[in-house]
This record gives structure tokens, C-alpha cells and sequence, in this order.
């Protein structure tokens, strides 16, 4: 009796289960026939998939223009219908690669540029959108943005940001010590130097993020080696051995014997040593202009600390190749189109809107500089937004951060060295040698 | 009674759900993922099959070797902390009062997900306004250190959240097993003039040895692939001095884009979790199971 | 209060042993206070935590309330869209799937430990190997499997894979007690008839009732804060729990980590209610058990 009982109670919880999955599968079937149907004549809805990383609670800004472009582009297009899946950075990119590795990517989703997209376009993943650029966006964008997305001539993302790194400082903390700006790394030394005596952290690191060392290394290594030495070095037809670049490389450990940066950098995160910075508990900190919100218009942060924000250069070095005008940064994230997606015209058409709608409100709505050119003379900006754009159509040159650059397997045991180049661990001779190796490996 | 014991269709109604449950979730994924380690693949374009390669990598690999033995310290560590954690237990389960209200108290930060514990840990481990250096610097020690960015100390630090994290599952898994000795052994030691130390060293640890057993495994094994709070807190640094085996296949796999290769490492895992698991059951073996008789 | 638990685990000793024995239990007492005291401080922590913006998480001491308490946080993760319909799906997968891990483990364990047949240590064997291998190894086999079943953004992507992957640690839990349990009542039942299903159910099920408990703590705990299966298998806000509401305030570059406190707060209470809920059922085990035999 009892055995019967649970017998048909085991059934039912199979049958249940097969049941739950045959609806799905149902489901899914419906969702597959709507969009085949479209394809067919056109009338019926046809649903892109894009997934990002501006979710609403903190990036509000973004989310509210993302959620902005898709309203319009429905109203516009009755027929499409625009799915979204947010996820945060660290997510996001996980399961883009578990969604890779089935070859089940969305639509449309953000794709950050040259070394990361690369085994993405390799791996025949992303769809070229070339043709785009000779559209409606044709040149639309800042002169060398696009070509951080470019494999072997085509380009297989649209940029939607950009950025350089500054050096931010808080003038309240300058003046009470009477400095001044430095302009030559001398200079810079002695700014250091004082600070570091009055007990003032100098320079907040958050150097567990690793990403965050490397920007001072690349600067030290333009400013030393100039540009296109280390351009080569990175692309493999020069080399870290460089004697300059070895000198940059001394220059970062000189830097953290002279307690330049604060204390237990090597620990912190980026979000932690920035605090530092907010807190006025340090007097410096490099970081690239997506940070200016919260130096003008983050309503959470003190305006007093906020008007006392101002940003220098990295100076130049005494006898070094580098020039003042060169900078690190380049085009942050941008969007792709699945190779294999059902509903590819859908998908660039609805990439191409984006953009360029992206392109209008980006700085106003969210304080991020897009990719595609904007006219600041019709815009109401902070100042210092106003002047990061001078300086960016100034530029000399602008060097993609190191990491973005390399091949993600370099990329990593540069990023490893970085780090411990910094706690000392390495030597800086080893640290070129390991650079090399690394990158002659390739991926 | 061996008879019924044997029925083959009944011990099949109990057990092949379950095993064919974790044949196709876990193992077809272990498979795989033996598979994948044979492989040269960046987890997005076509695979390319290198035999051993991976391992013989892996073999040589310093870096590696570096984060087993981290998590080998750290498997070690949690066994022996498993000494506390039995005390812990062996207090709340006597009768005293209010020890309901304790018991539960002990076990909340159990509650709390590892985003939470990491987030408490840095704040109490934070350089300068830290709780835990706020106050050596209050007591008079002039410089305390960068907790986590220190090398030689990084590791250590990151134990104490770690073990502090799992005391609570292995405090109610030993409540529960001190809970289940039945009282009237207990009584009957006192009439013959046992005195507290006594009863738990005698009566109640032998009769929980095979929950102990058990909770070595579980701990080892657990120890061998933790990840949580060590990616969360150092992500492995500084240099490495932080980085566990778990953590390591995570970086190569999904930060090189080296899946081949993280898969080897996730496989080679399982390999010494297997052969400690081994070890440690046949160090712990009896002869004879021990019963409440 | 003292006095008195010291008589009754002394036994009538001596006038003055016993005032060395209530000391000891004044220091037992100081000590567990502190213990507690420390236990619940994360929690306070979290709370206040939960009630600054960024610049206070960062500036201000750890346990210190900022000049206003930001209450916004709550409304801000409250208002936050589909936090009730996440809230709903973690309660209902999360009793789903402790409910049917804790039975089918029970049902493994009893056949393991109590039935006869050939290959039972080597199933036992497959369960143990299977929490071997690292969680991030899993994910890309895991997701190919469920792609191709269409359980993809399914819950029961969900439910499978926390069975499947907690199902081991319960059995090794489960295991541990079921070998202490003692047969007699059992054997008895089996010779006066009773059928093997009877046994388990009547007899087992109850006298295991402490150990039930304690899993179930344990899978509450595990599933109710898992978020990478979540992350990779799940796409649609209608089927997403809990533990990814968090990600709702990290940002491409900043996060806003009074609101992570806020979520985290309110995830916590319905696994706190529960928790000691069933902590209260650890201690009826046994005796339960042993009457209904």
C-alpha cells in the first residue's frame, strides 16, 4: 500500500518535471516561429536580444538613456521588439564567455576593444559592421576610436565612450602646502616629497584592480621611452628591454620607495583607494575621465570637494622622448553584433540608432564622453568637462591602455607584473624580460 | 531481514534518481571537463587537441604549485580548527542556561552571503581606518601593517574570515550530532561519577566520530576548492601570495582565455582532492562502526 | 542562576569545590557573552552599513550611524523594480530545492547504510567525487547541457543543478549520522512485517528529525545566496532570485555599496526567520524518533 503510494508520488514529481520542461521547450518554439515569421514578411514581431551593464540602481544615468533609445526605436519600429539582460561588469563578462563557448551570444551586446574582442572575432563570434560606419554614422566618430575594434581591417564594435586619464588633485590640499602644479617630473618629485613629509598620502592607489598600476607605468614609459617605443614594445616589434623602458620601470619602484602612493596600495581596490581621494585624505589620483561625475556633478559628494577638483598632466621627463600632449586612455566599451544571430539586420540597424542617439545624450544624461564627435559649444558642461575636451583634440597621441591592448593572456601576466613590480617583488630588468616572453607567446 | 534488505528494485527506487541526477549535472560536466584540459582552446573558436600538454604545463607550471600550496595551508588550518569548532559545539549542547539563545546567536554569520563577509573583512583589515588597525594604533602600535597587501602575512589574514566564515556549519553539524547521543548514556556515566571532560572525552567523541570523519572530509575537500572569499578580497594578490588553486583555474580561464588549460587545473583539483580524500580515509578508518547500544 | 547549573552537572560535590566549579562557570559565562557580542556585531554592522552612502561607507568607522541615516537605500532597492518577483522565486527555489535534495539524499543514505547490495561503496564513491570539482569548471559544460534540453532561463535549470551539487555534502552529512542510528528498532519492525518504504518512513524520516534539520539549514543557506548559477543560466527578471538584486548597484565603474547594504539586509530576514525556526529542531531528534518507533 504504502510502496504505491510513493511510487505514483515519485511519477507525479517526474511527470511534473517533464511537463515544467515541455513547457519551455513550447515556449520556446513559439518565440522562434514569431521570429522566423518575421524574416518571412515582415509584419509579424521580431525580438533582439541585448544584453549590458548599466543596470538601473547605479548607473542611472545610462540605464535611463538605454531605456530611452529602446522606447524610441520601438515606437519607431512596431515590428521590433528590444529584450534586455543586465548584469555588472564582473558578470557580464563571465557569462559572455560561457554564452560564447555555446555559440549563444545575444543579438547585441558590449564588447570592449582590441585584446578582449579579438578571440571573439577569431572564434568568428562577432559580425563585421563595416558597412555601418559607411552609413548614417559615417564620421560621426573621433578619429581613431573605431580602429581599437578593427581585426584585419574590419571593424566588429562601435565605440560608445571614451576616454583619457588625468591626474586629478585637490587644490585645497595643494594650496594649504603652496604647490603648484608640477610640469616636469622634477617637479612632480618635489610635490611628492612635501605632501609625503606633512603626513598627506600623495598619490591613492588602488592597485589590487592591477589595471589601476598600469596606467602609471604606461605614463612613466611614454614620458620616458615616447610613444612609439612603447607602442612597439606592446605589439611585439620592439621590446621592453628598451634601456628607457627599463628606466620607467625603475621609475615606478623610485616612486613607492619616496612613499608616493597610500599605504597598503597593493590591498585596495580601485573603489577604496578613490574614496581616499573623495575623502581628501589623499592629494592625488589618476583615473580616466569617466570619474568626472563625480567631481562636478555627483550630488552624493561635498560641492566643496568637488569645486576644489582640478586635473594635470602627467609632466614631462628631463630628456625623455615623451611629450605632454600624448595621452593613455582610449575608446571604452562599445556594441557588437552576434555573427549568428537570427535577426542580424534588426540587430545593426538597432546598433547603428543607438549609437548615434547614444552620441547626443551620453554626456548630459550620464557624464560619459561617447566615442562620436560632440559639439561641446551647444552644451552647458562643468568646466572641467570643457576642458578634458580641449585636451582630448589636442592630443598628440593617444595610447590604448596596456591591458585592453594586449592579447588577454599577455594582458594578464602584464597586469601580475604590474603589481608585483610595484610590491618590489620583481626587479625591473625581469619585469621587461617577462613582458617579452609573454607577449612573443601570443595567445 | 537481509532478505527485504536486498530488495534490487527498491534500493534502485532509492538510489537512481539521485545518481542519475549527478551523473548528468556533475559528472558529464567533470568529463567534459577532462576533456577540455586535452585541449588548446580559448573557450570561442575550435578546440585544438594537445594530448597532455596542459598537464605537462601545468606540472611545471611554479605558479601553480605556489597556489596548491596555499590551499593545502589552508586545508590544514580548517582540519585543525575543526578542534575548536567541536568545543564550541560540546559547550552549547550541555545544559546550561540560556544556551538555546547563544547556540543561535553563534551560528548567525552563517547567515550572511560571502559579498557581506568580504565587505566586513575589508573594512576590519582596511590599512588605514580599518577597524583592526584602529585599534593597534590606539593600544600603541606605531605602524601596523597593510593586512592585505603585505606578502608574507596576506594569506594568514584571509584564514581568519575564512575559517571564521565556515565555523557556523560545522558548529551545527557537531550540535546536531552531539544533540542525537542519547541522554540516558550520559546519566548513566554521572551515576558511575564521570565528571564533564570525562563524559565528552569518552562517551560523546567516540560516539561522534563518524560525524567527525565525515567533517574532515568536508573540510579538506572544501578547503582544496575555495574561492569566495579570496577572489572577492585580493583576487589571489599581492604577486600571488594569496592565489589558491580554485582562484588560479579561475584566472585562466576566464581572464587568459585560457580554458584549455584552466580545465586542466579545475580536473588536476579534483585529482588531490581525491587522493587527500583517500589518505584521510584511510588514516581515520576502524574496524567497526561504533553504536548507541 | 550559576550555583544552580553547577549542582546539576556537579552532582552534589563539596561545598568548596563547588564554589571553584561556579567560578569556572561565571568565566564559561563571560566568555560565551563575548563570544555573542561578537556574533551579532557583523549584523549590526550590516545594518549600519546598509544606512550610509558611499563617502560615509569609506570615511566613516565601521560601527559608527552617519548624522542621517540614509533610510532611502530600502526605498531605493525596494523601488528598484522586480524585487518582489526575485524575493518570490528565491523563497519557492529555495524550499524546492532544499525539500528535494533532503529527501533524495536521505533516500541514498538509507540504501548506502542500511541495504545490501553490491557496489554501495562505489555509489557512495561517485557521490563523494562529486563535490570535488570546482564550481567555474562546471559552468560551460553546464550551460551546453541545458542549452540543449531548452532549460536555458528556466528554473528548472536552477532546481537541477543546486540538487545535483548540494546533494553530495547532504549525503555526507546525512552519512555520518545514519551510521550512529542505532538498528534495533529497525530490525524489529522489518521482522514484524513491516515493508522497507514503512521503515524509512516512519522510523527513519523521524529519527533523523535533528539531522533533517541541520541540512536542512545548511541547502537553505547555500541556495538562498548562490548567484552564478543565476548569473549564467537565467536571463529573464521573471525567474531571477535574490542574490542578483545586488548587481543592481554595481556599476561599470562605481558602486553604490549603501544600496548593496539595503539588499543584503532584506535578504537576509526570511533566512534569519527560518534559520531559527529550524535551528529549534535540531534538538528534538531522537527521542521523537524513538517514541513513534
Amino acid at each position: 500500500m504504502f510502496k504505491k503510494k510513493w511510487t505514483v508520488l515519485l511519477l507525479t514529481l517526474c511527470l511534473a518535471l517533464v511537463a515544467a520542461g515541455c513547457g519551455q521547450k513550447s515556449n520556446n518554439g513559439d518565440k522562434d516561429t514569431s521570429s522566423d515569421g518575421a524574416n518571412k514578411n515582415g509584419s509579424d514581431k521580431v525580438t533582439v536580444n541585448f544584453m549590458h551593464l548599466w543596470p538601473e540602481g547605479v548607473s542611472a544615468g545610462q540605464n535611463k538613456i538605454v531605456n530611452q533609445i529602446i522606447t524610441e526605436y520601438q515606437n519607431e519600429h512596431p515590428n521590433v521588439k528590444i529584450k534586455q539582460e543586465v548584469l555588472d561588469n564582473e558578470q557580464y563578462k563571465n557569462k559572455l564567455k560561457v554564452l560564447s563557448a555555446s555559440n549563444q551570444l545575444p543579438d547585441v551586446g558590449v564588447t570592449w576593444a582590441a585584446g578582449f574582442l579579438q578571440p571573439y572575432v577569431e572564434g568568428k563570434l562577432f559580425t563585421p559592421l563595416d558597412d555601418l560606419l559607411g552609413g548614417e554614422l559615417n564620421g560621426k566618430f573621433v578619429n581613431g576610436t573605431t580602429e581599437a575594434y578593427a581585426v584585419d581591417g574590419k571593424t566588429y564594435g562601435l565605440p560608445l565612450e571614451f576616454n583619457i586619464s588625468p591626474i586629478y588633485y585637490n587644490k585645497a590640499i595643494f594650496e594649504k602646502y603652496n604647490l603648484e602644479v608640477p610640469t616636469t617630473y622634477d617637479q612632480f618629485k618635489q610635490v611628492v616629497k612635501t605632501l609625503s613629509e606633512n603626513g598627506i598620502a600623495p598619490i591613492t592607489l588602488g592597485n589590487k584592480d592591477r589595471w589601476t598600476g598600469s596606467l602609471w607605468y604606461m605614463y612613466l614609459a611614454d614620458r620616458f621611452a615616447g610613444q612609439e617605443a612603447l607602442a612597439n614594445a606592446i605589439n611585439g616589434s620592439g621590446s621592453f628591454k628598451d634601456e628607457n623602458l627599463v628606466k620607467a620601470a625603475n621609475e615606478v619602484q623610485a616612486l613607492v620607495d619616496s612613499n608616493a602612493f597610500v599605504k597598503g596600495f597593493n590591498g585596495l581596490s580601485n573603489e577604496e583607494a578613490k574614496s581616499e581621494f573623495l575623502n581628501s585624505k589623499a592629494a592625488m589620483y589618476m583615473m580616466g575621465t569617466w570619474e568626472l561625475p563625480n567631481f562636478t556633478t555627483n550630488e552624493d559628494i561635498p560641492k566643496e570637494f568637488r569645486d576644489s577638483v582640478g586635473f594635470f598632466k602627467f609632466p614631462t621627463v628631463d630628456g625623455g622622448k615623451g611629450d605632454i600632449n600624448s595621452w593613455v586612455g582610449g575608446p571604452g566599451v562599445g556594441l557588437f553584433v552576434a555573427e549568428n544571430s537570427k535577426v542580424k539586420a534588426e540587430a545593426k540597424a538597432f546598433v547603428e540608432y543607438f549609437v548615434e542617439k547614444w552620441g547626443e545624450q551620453a554626456v548630459t544624461g550620464a557624464g560619459v564622453i561617447p566615442a562620436t564627435k560632440v559639439d561641446t559649444s551647444k552644451l552647458d558642461l562643468p568646466q572641467l568637462y570643457v576642458d578634458l575636451f580641449n585636451e582630448m583634440s589636442k592630443a598628440s597621441s593617444i595610447t590604448l591602455f596596456a591591458d585592453v591592448q594586449m592579447q588577454a593572456n599577455a594582458a594578464e601576466t602584464h597586469l601580475n607584473l604590474i603589481q608585483s613590480l610595484f610590491g618590489k617583488a620583481v626587479t625591473p630588468e625581469k619585469f621587461s624580460e617577462e613582458h617579452d616572453a609573454a607577449i612573443s607567446k601570443g595567445n | 531481514m537481509d532478505k527485504v534488505m536486498s530488495n534490487k528494485w527498491i534500493i534502485a527506487l532509492y538510489v537512481l534518481p539521485s545518481l542519475l541526477l549527478i551523473l548528468a549535472i556533475v559528472y558529464i560536466p567533470i568529463v567534459l571537463t577532462g576533456y577540455y584540459g586535452l585541449n588548446k582552446w580559448n573557450g570561442i573558436g575550435a578546440m585544438n587537441f594537445i594530448g597532455l600538454d596542459n598537464y605537462q604545463a601545468l606540472i611545471k607550471d611554479k605558479l601553480f604549485w605556489n597556489s596548491a600550496g596555499h590551499s593545502l595551508l589552508l586545508a590544514v588550518f580548517s582540519g585543525i580548527s575543526l578542534i575548536l569548532y567541536l568545543i564550541i559545539a560540546m559547550v552549547l549542547s550541555a545544559k546550561l542556561k540560556a544556551v538555546n539563545l547563544f547556540r543561535k546567536i553563534y551560528l548567525i554569520p552563517m547567515l550572511l552571503s560571502s559579498v557581506a563577509i568580504a565587505q566586513l573583512w575589508l573594512k576590519i583589515f582596511h590599512p588605514t581606518n580599518g577597524i583592526l588597525n584602529s585599534l593597534l594604533e590606539s593600544i600603541g602600535f606605531a605602524n601596523p601593517p597593510a593586512w592585505l597587501a603585505e606578502p608574507s602575512i596576506v594569506l594568514f589574514a584571509l584564514f581568519i574570515p575564512i575559517l571564521w566564515q565556515y565555523a557556523g556549519f560545522y558548529i551545527l553539524i557537531y550540535y546536531a550530532a552531539l544533540k542525537n547521543i542519547p541522554a540516558s548514556l550520559e546519566e548513566a556515566a554521572k551515576i558511575d561519577g564521570a565528571n564533564a571532560f570525562q563524559i565528552a572525552y569518552k562517551i560523546k567523541l567516540p560516539l561522534a566520530m563518524e560525524v567527525i570523519k565525515v567533517t574532515i572530509v568536508l573540510a579538506v575537500v572544501g578547503s582544496l576548492k575555495y574561492f569566495d572569499l579570496i577572489y572577492v578580497m585580493t583576487d589571489g594578490g599581492p604577486n600571488g601570495s594569496s592565489e589558491v588553486m580554485a582562484s588560479y583555474m579561475y584566472h585562466q580561464a576566464f581572464r587568459a582565455y585560457d580554458f584549455g588549460y584552466g580545465s586542466a587545473i579545475g580536473f588536476f583539483l579534483l585529482v588531490i582532492c581525491l587522493i587527500v580524500t583517500w589518505i584521510i580515509r584511510k588514516l581515520t578508518a576502524s574496524k567497526d562502526t561504533i553504536q548507541y547500544s | 542562576m550559576m550555583s544552580g547549573t553547577a549542582e546539576q552537572l556537579g552532582g552534589g560535590a563539596k561545598n568548596s569545590r563547588a564554589g571553584l566549579v561556579s567560578l569556572g562557570y561565571t568565566l564559561l559565562y563571560i566568555v560565551l557573552i563575548a563570544v555573542a557580542i561578537l556574533q551579532v556585531f557583523p549584523l549590526v554592522w550590516l545594518l549600519f552599513f546598509s544606512l550610509k552612502n558611499n563617502q560615509e561607507v569609506f570615511n566613516l568607522p565601521p560601527l559608527s550611524l552617519p548624522m542621517n541615516p540614509r533610510w532611502e537605500n530600502y526605498e531605493k532597492v525596494w523601488s528598484a523594480g522586480n524585487i518582489d518577483v526575485y524575493f518570490l522565486n528565491s523563497v519557492w527555489i529555495t524550499v524546492v530545492t532544499t525539500v528535494i535534495t533532503i529527501v533524495l539524499g536521505s533516500l541514498v543514505t538509507y540504501a548506502i547504510t542500511r541495504m545490501k547490495w553490491k557496489g554501495s561503496s562505489f555509489v557512495l564513491g561517485l557521490f563523494m567525487v562529486a563535490m570535488m570539482i570546482p564550481v567555474h569548471s562546471t559552468l560551460i559544460p553546464l550551460f551546453s547541457i541545458f542549452n540543449k534540453l531548452h532549460l536555458i532561463d528556466h528554473p528548472l535549470s536552477l532546481i537541477l543543478s543546486y540538487v545535483a551539487f548540494n546533494m553530495p555534502i547532504t549525503i555526507m552529512i546525512l552519512l555520518g549520522f545514519y551510521y550512529a542510528l542505532p538498528r534495533e528498532v529497525e530490525e524489529a519492525a522489518v521482522i514484524d512485517g513491516c515493508s522497507v518504504n514503512r521503515v524509512f518512513f516512519r522510523i527513519v524520516l523521524p529519527m533523523t528529525g535533528s539531522v533533517i534539520a541541520t541540512t536542512g539549514i545548511i541547502n537553505m543557506i547555500y541556495n538562498w545566496n548562490e548567484f552564478i548559477f543565476v548569473n549564467t543560466f537565467i536571463s529573464s527578471d521573471a525567474y531571477k532570485t535574490l542574490t542578483v538584486g545586488v548587481q543592481n548597484f554595481i556599476g561599470q565603474y562605481t558602486t553604490d555599496w549603501g544600496a548593496i547594504g539595503a539588499t543584503l539586509m532584506i535578504s537576509i530576514l526570511p533566512i534569519l526567520i527560518a534559520f531559527l525556526f529550524l535551528s529549534d529542531r535540531i534538538v528534538e531528534g531522537i527521542a521523537a524518533g524513538s517514541v513513534k518507533g
